[in-house]
């Protein structure tokens, strides 16, 4: 059987059980509602007619004690008054009546005091409709209280001169209620004692009768129709009992009303119908409760029983689904094919495959809910899928194209081989996509394609290497040779030949300048560079750069400043050489390159680090010079880029300095770029991050030293630069801008009692300059106070003018802490030293001394040999590190002077003599001077040279200069 | 010569005042034929005292010298006359707390004995009695009576009687209030005397009560009856016995609220029904009943007397006995009835026939003989002030304070209304 049909059988069995059970409810809701009424309603006849059996017995028994004490009281005289009036007392005190009154046919009536009562007693007179008969009452006390009289008629009464025919008593209304009064139905029923006419003559009501007429108030408020208001009150006129339900403001009453048997009195009781049937109401409430409880659970349960099947099968067929799904979305994330359903009406995704976010930057979400998304990443085609092609497909058949995609995060291209598939799906027309992966093909097609491209380029590169390394090396070899040939020819010329070895030199250094950039780009480019990480001097280094290109300067009368904005920190952590090396490379060019009279700038300048102990610096070099066009920008870093120009062609270049400056900013992982206009001027800017070494306290010295300190300088941000720089270290600065202001205020200070510690003076500032200023100060107020001149420019011209006016000392802006407590100390030291500058002679230093030469080739050493032997010197040469080590440790104390080692040797190298030397026995082993000379010229070389025990480096080919600067250094 | 005259002048002007000065003293003290009477001027203007006056003047051919004075002027002028002797044989003041600023003991005559007494109805004999059971004065005046008027139309029509103790009557609004009608109009916007009338039995039958509080000895918080009050009052409101916006309510919208039948009972008096009690409206005031106020201080319920002026006689006047036979004649049967011809009031003598009685306090006579009070709440309580009564009520109405802060805030107000009246003991 089929499951629908199964499924519908159930239904419909389920349904039928359901609609049973509920019709077998209201039945028997219905048949237990009736019976609890039936029950109630005869409980509440029951207690009523207890109630009314109680009350008749207690009428009975008032006009029973009425009869008796009648008979007695029928036969008293005057005399008896005081007997009667005890007799009386003591049964109002025993029976609880209110009053016992003594009635005349008169309709007076006193009490047994004697006194007139204050009573009316109109009913009860109204009530004496038989004479014989006893009777029951309500009257109202003259105050509005109601009493129930019970009266009994008495033949020829006489008491204190007082006719009597009847005597009575009174019970006050609030007394004989309570014995209406039930406890049953939560004290909510109500008893009223009524005549036929309705009139209230008792009323259980609670805080007392406030009822006149029930009748009335029924027929007022209660929902009772005319007819059974007139059927209730004929059933009182023929004594019959009655049971009613009506409705009183919301609330259902039962009404029961029953015949007391006395004159016409009725007693009615209303009850709420909650109250009646509450017993059998709470039964019914808990057997429906539990039958309730039981249909729920045999429901819940039969329900739980569907619901966990249910919940078990569709879990199971969702764990199925969901382990397919996921082993197809594993392996679709492991495979770089996309897979995708489409609707074949509307073209609507089905399904994609979640790879698509990986291989494509799209999300599946978005893919999903529009197909066409796609679209963004397809490279030369616009559609994805052409819905003409898909619908040219053949059912059960399918297509395919070759398509490229782009990632729309990360650019990357892929190629796909996209088959369409048409072909139903549980009856249901789909296409299938799948997008099969050809990027490692194509891309190893690319590859191939651009190894051939590079293997083509790299012999090209080779052959333009050669050619340009043709071209560069033979152009000064060119010029060597050529001026050998003519000094061979012209060697009895003197002019002649110091002009021809003047260009030979030249183009010995050009060349050599040649092969030292070209085995330095060759040692970056294949990794060999390492950086030597040491703390340096910020402010030392430029001034270092100012000291090597200040000549380059000068020869082209440039104005060259450099200029330091903020306060960047003075000592940081890099490799200075490499940082000298692409500073100087930077600079060179623009001196080189800028007409003469240009302007070099140079400015640093502190950025935002992303870190707390690194630093990062800009230096920024612009030249007003002849540019670089936008052509040649583009590969200005490449090496042997040369600019071909009328001008640059006469400038002698390598091509590999701004290559080599690159490669050394990216070893340092910073960035370099140009900025430049032809004709107009060029602009290199380099960013470089540098750690900070951990702060040093110098500060004591200033507070030793210096409490304050005047500067005047026409330019307010070096002012206020110092004024920070200095105030962090807690010295108060203050400055002025001109040499007038300087002057005004360091005599007020000093009227004051409160001179300066010091004086920085500007050279230049309008209207009275530094040096003027100098000379007002001191002819005022003495030489106690140091002056310091600062300039960005060479002082040397100024010099002896400014030391005449009374400077101490001067310092280049930028103003640099270190650099001016360098500069200062000695001028507070007790024993002030000023160093001179002169070079030494040192010629006069080599003259006479004796050096020990390792040197294994034969020509160097007789080179280096008759060098020494024009400056007065004599040497001795070993030809191996070996024999300098012997010659050594077999010569005198004192005997060399010094050693010259060369580095690559046979049998034992420069080093391993070097260390050797040191390490043995002879006295000068520890101090002798040893120098290395050797065509090994990298940073790395002089770093191994130091490490091996040398004091000393020096490059080949041998420069006299640099020699003898370096031996008066280590012999001076 | 200029001087002689100007002195002369001076005497003349001197002699005059001093002479019309002695002229109202003489007249008061010393002329056996006359007698003086003190009073406001508006209430001697009343037509049954002019009529009274002018039977005794014809009658005894004795002279009666009127003092009206201005109303506004009443106490101080008053009391400025008793300090400096000038007291007159017949005084008229009301039974108030201000009558203690005129030595009642020193200056008045009981009048206890007087022959007259027994023909006082009982709320009139007893708002003329002092703390120690003396008769002040003679009750000659217009008179009301303050109840709980109640639709007995309404209460018939639904088979319903008044009730005659507190927990009869609160059933009786509970009824009311189930089967759909408001049972007590409760204007609780700006009105407050149905408070006093709640308070009045508290005072009235516990004068040492009254002298306490009066004394600062003791505060309202100190007397259960009080705080049960205003509980009661709380938990109507809360009950719904004042119907939903009772404290929008004000004096002007009780005679359409009663009018039109929307409330069946209302605390007001007789008087009412004959100045505001608007015509036209479904009911009338042939439809009204009294039954006392029941608002939990008494279980039967009160009534509040009319405030009645009373004639005192000056113990220390020389015309002490023609006073006395003044009163006499004023308390003689055939001479008030012509007094009170046609007036409308309730009657402060028994034998008083000719003025007009409401049927309605007629009715309830009986019930009044039994729970009169004298107004004694607003009279005699020093400090106590109606207007702040009724604020600190809706305050409670509006439940931002409860019953326990709603005595406190009255106790506290009337201290300092004492305080700022300079009474003893505050």
């Amino acid at each position: 059987m089929k499951n629908w049909v199964i499924k519908l059988l159930l239904s419909s069995s389920m349904c039928v059980v359901g609609v049973a059970a509920v019709l077998i409810g209201i039945f028997y809701f219905k048949f237990i509602s009736e019976r609890i009424y039936e029950d109630s309603t005869l409980h509440l006849k029951e207690i009523y007619s207890q109630v009314n059996h109680s009350f008749g017995a207690f009428v009975e028994r008032n006009w029973g004690l009425l009869d008796s004490w009648g008979d007695h009281l029928s036969l008293a005289d005057n005399n008896e008054n005081k007997e009667i009036y005890d007799f009386i007392e003591k049964e109002q005190e025993y029976w609880g009546f209110s009053e016992f009154y003594f009635l005349s046919s008169n309709k007076t009536c006193i009490t047994y005091d004697g006194s007139e009562a204050n009573i009316d007693l109109e009913n009860v007179w109204n009530s004496f409709s038989n004479e014989d008969a006893p009777i029951m009452a309500g009257a109202k006390l003259s105050t509005g209280h109601e009493v129930t009289v019970f009266a009994v008629p008495v033949k020829n009464g006489r008491y204190k001169n007082f006719n009597f025919d009847a005597i009575a008593i009174s019970y006050t209304n609030a007394d004989l209620a309570s014995s209406l009064d039930v406890n049953a139905f939560e004290g909510e029923a109500k008893c009223f004692v009524i005549d036929k006419d309705g009139n209230v003559l008792l009323s259980t009501q609670k805080g007392g009768s406030i009822f006149n007429n029930y009748l009335v108030y029924l027929s007022a408020v209660s929902d009772l129709s005319n007819e059974k208001i007139e059927q209730m009150k004929n059933d009182w006129i023929s004594e019959n009992s009655g049971l009613l339900q009506c409705n009183i403001g919301g609330v259902s009453y039962c009404i029961l009303y029953q015949s007391i048997g006395y004159q016409d009195y009725i007693m009615l009781s209303i009850v709420p119908q909650s109250a009646v049937s509450a017993g059998f109401l709470s039964v019914q409430k808990a057997t429906s409760n539990v039958l309730i409880m039981i249909f729920l659970l045999v429901g819940v349960a039969v329900i739980t029983f569907v619901i966990v099947r249910s919940y078990a099968q569709s879990r199971k067929n969702k764990m199925e689904l969901q382990y397919r799904e996921l082993m197809f979305d594993v392996l679709s994330n492991n495979v770089d094919d996309i897979f995708i359903m489409l609707d074949h009406i509307n073209q609507r995704v089905d399904y994609i495959s979640p790879n698509i976010e990986r291989l494509l930057g799209i999300s599946a979400q978005k893919a999903r809910n529009d197909i066409r998304v796609m679209e963004k990443c397809a490279v030369n085609h616009n559609v994805v899928i052409p819905k003409t092609e898909l619908e040219s497909i053949p059912f059960d058949g399918n297509k395919y194209w070759e398509c490229e995609y782009m990632h729309q995060s990360t650019g990357e291209r892929r190629w796909y081989r996209m088959t369409v598939y048409h072909m139903n799906i549980q009856d249901v027309p789909k296409y299938i996509i799948v997008l099969s992966d050809r990027t490692q093909e194509q891309q190893m097609n690319q590859k191939l394609q651009e190894a051939l491209t590079a293997a083509k380029s790299a012999n090209e590169a080779k052959s333009n290497f050669l050619s340009n390394m043709s071209h560069d090396i033979r152009t000064p070899m060119n010029a060597i040779v050529g001026f050998l040939t003519l000094l061979e020819r012209d060697a009895e010329r003197p002019d002649k030949v110091r002009e021809y070895i003047r260009k030979i030199t030249a183009s010995s250094h050009h060349l050599l300048s040649l092969i030292n950039d070209v085995l330095d780009m060759n040692k970056i480019e294949s990794g060999k560079t390492s950086l030597n990480l040491e703390t340096f001097s910020l402010p030392e280094l430029l001034d270092e750069l100012n000291i090597i290109l200040m000549p380059q300067v000068k020869a082209k009368n440039h104005k060259f400043r450099i200029n330091v904005q903020g306060t960047p920190p003075e000592q940081i952590v890099g490799d200075k050489l490499r940082l000298n090396q692409i500073l100087i490379n930077l600079l060179s060019n623009a001196i080189k390159y800028t007409p003469n009279g240009g302007n070099i700038d140079f400015n640093i300048c502190e950025l935002p680090s992303s870190a707390q102990q690194y630093v990062k610096l800009r230096f920024v070099v612009s030249d007003n010079g002849i540019g670089i066009s936008k052509e040649f920008q583009s590969h200005i870093f490449a090496p042997f880029s040369r600019e071909v120009s009328s001008v640059t062609n006469k400038i002698q270049g390598t091509g590999l300095g701004m290559a080599i400056t690159k490669n050394l900013v990216d070893l340092m992982g910073g960035i370099i770029s140009v900025e430049s206009q032809s004709g107009k001027g060029s602009t290199f800017t380099v960013e470089l991050s540098f750690a900070l070494p951990e702060k040093k306290e110098s500060e004591s010295w200033f507070h030793d030293k210096i409490s304050r300190m005047l500067v005047a300088d026409d330019e307010e941000d070096i002012c206020l630069d110092i004024k920070k720089l200095m105030g962090d270290i807690g010295i108060d600065v203050s400055f002025v801008k001109n040499g007038t202001d300087a002057v005004e205020a360091a005599l007020k200070a000093h009227q004051n009692g409160e001179d300066f510690d010091i004086i920085l003076l500007d050279w230049k500032m309008p209207g009275m300059n530094g040096i003027e200023a100098a000379r007002m100060i001191r002819e005022n107020l003495g030489t106690d106070i140091p002056i310091l001149m600062m300039t960005y420019l060479d002082w040397s011209s100024i010099e002896t003018e400014a030391e005449i006016a009374g400077i101490n000392s001067f310092i280049s802006k930028p103003f640099f802490v270190s650099t001016f407590l360098q500069t200062i100390k000695p001028l507070f030291s007790d024993k002030v030293e000023y160093e001179e500058h002169k070079e030494s002679n040192v010629k006069g230093v080599m003259e006479g001394r004796t050096f020990l030469v390792a040197e294994d080739n034969e020509i160097n050493a007789e080179i280096i040999t008759e060098m020494l032997s024009i400056e007065g010197a004599k040497c001795e040469v070993a030809v191996n590190g070996q024999e300098a080590l012997e010659m050594f440790k077999k010569s005198k104390q004192g005997y060399y002077d010094m050693i010259l080692m060369d580095v690559q040797m046979p049998i034992m190298n420069g080093y391993e003599a070097t260390r050797q030397i040191r390490v043995c026995d002879h006295p000068q082993a520890k101090t002798i001077p040893i120098a290395a000379m050797t065509a090994n010229t990298f940073a790395e070389d002089v770093r191994d040279a130091m490490e091996a025990g040398m004091n000393g480096h020096l490059a080949k080919p041998i420069d006299m200069n640099a020699v003898r600067k370096l031996i008066g250094e280590l012999l001076s | 010569m200029k001087k002689v005259l100007s002195i002369l002048l001076l005497f003349i002007v001197v002699i005059s005042v001093t002479a019309c000065n002695g002229s109202d003293d003489n007249m008061s003290l010393s002329d056996s034929n006359k007698l003086t009477i003190m009073g406001k001027k508006s209430d001697l203007a009343k037509s049954y005292m002019t009529s009274i006056f002018n039977q005794y003047k014809k009658s005894t051919g004795i002279s009666l010298e009127i003092i009206a004075i201005e109303d506004s002027e009443y106490e101080t002028e008053a009391q400025k006359r008793f300090n400096r002797g000038d007291i007159p044989d017949i005084f008229m003041h009301f039974h108030n707390s201000d009558l203690n600023d005129f030595d009642i003991e020193g200056n008045f005559y009981y009048l206890n004995n007087e022959s007259w007494v027994d023909d006082l109805t009982s709320g009139a004999f007893l708002y003329c009695l002092d703390s120690d059971g003396n008769l002040l004065g003679l009750p000659f005046w217009e008179s009301s009576v303050s109840g709980c008027y109640y639709n007995k139309t309404i209460l018939d029509s639904l088979g319903l009687k008044p009730a005659t103790t507190q927990a009869e009557f609160d059933a009786l609004c509970q009824v009311l209030k189930e089967i759909g009608y408001t049972p007590i109009c409760w204007p609780g916007n700006g009105c407050s005397w149905m408070i006093q009338f709640g308070l009045d039995p508290i005072f009235a039958d516990n004068p040492s009560v009254l002298e306490k509080i009066n004394k600062n000895e003791i505060t309202y918080s100190d007397i259960p009856q009080v705080k049960s009050m205003v509980q009661w009052i709380s938990d109507a409101a809360d009950n719904g016995w004042f119907g939903s916006n009772y404290s929008e309510i004000g004096w002007s919208d009780i005679s359409s609220v009663m009018g039109s039948g929307n409330a069946v009972m209302v605390f007001i008096w007789d008087t009412w029904f004959y100045t505001d009690f608007e015509q036209g409206n479904k009911y009338s005031v042939d439809d009204f009943a009294l039954m006392p106020v029941f608002m939990n201080t008494v279980d039967g319920g009160t009534y509040e007397g009319g405030n009645l002026n009373m004639m005192m006689v000056n113990k220390n006047s020389d015309n002490l006995e023609k006073a006395l036979d003044f009163l006499s004649f004023c308390a003689s049967e055939e001479n008030y009835n012509i007094a009170f011809d046609g007036i409308s009031t309730a009657s402060c003598f028994k034998g008083q026939t000719t003025n007009i009685q409401s049927q309605m306090v007629i009715d309830a006579s009986g019930s009044i003989a039994e729970y009169e009070r004298v107004s004694t709440a607003s009279t005699m309580i020093f400090g106590y002030s109606a207007d702040e009564v009724a604020e600190i009520f809706r305050k409670m109405f509006y439940k931002e304070i409860s019953v326990s802060e709603c005595v406190q805030l009255m106790d506290e107000y009337r201290i300092k209304e004492a305080k700022s009246q300079g009474i003893a003991g505050f």
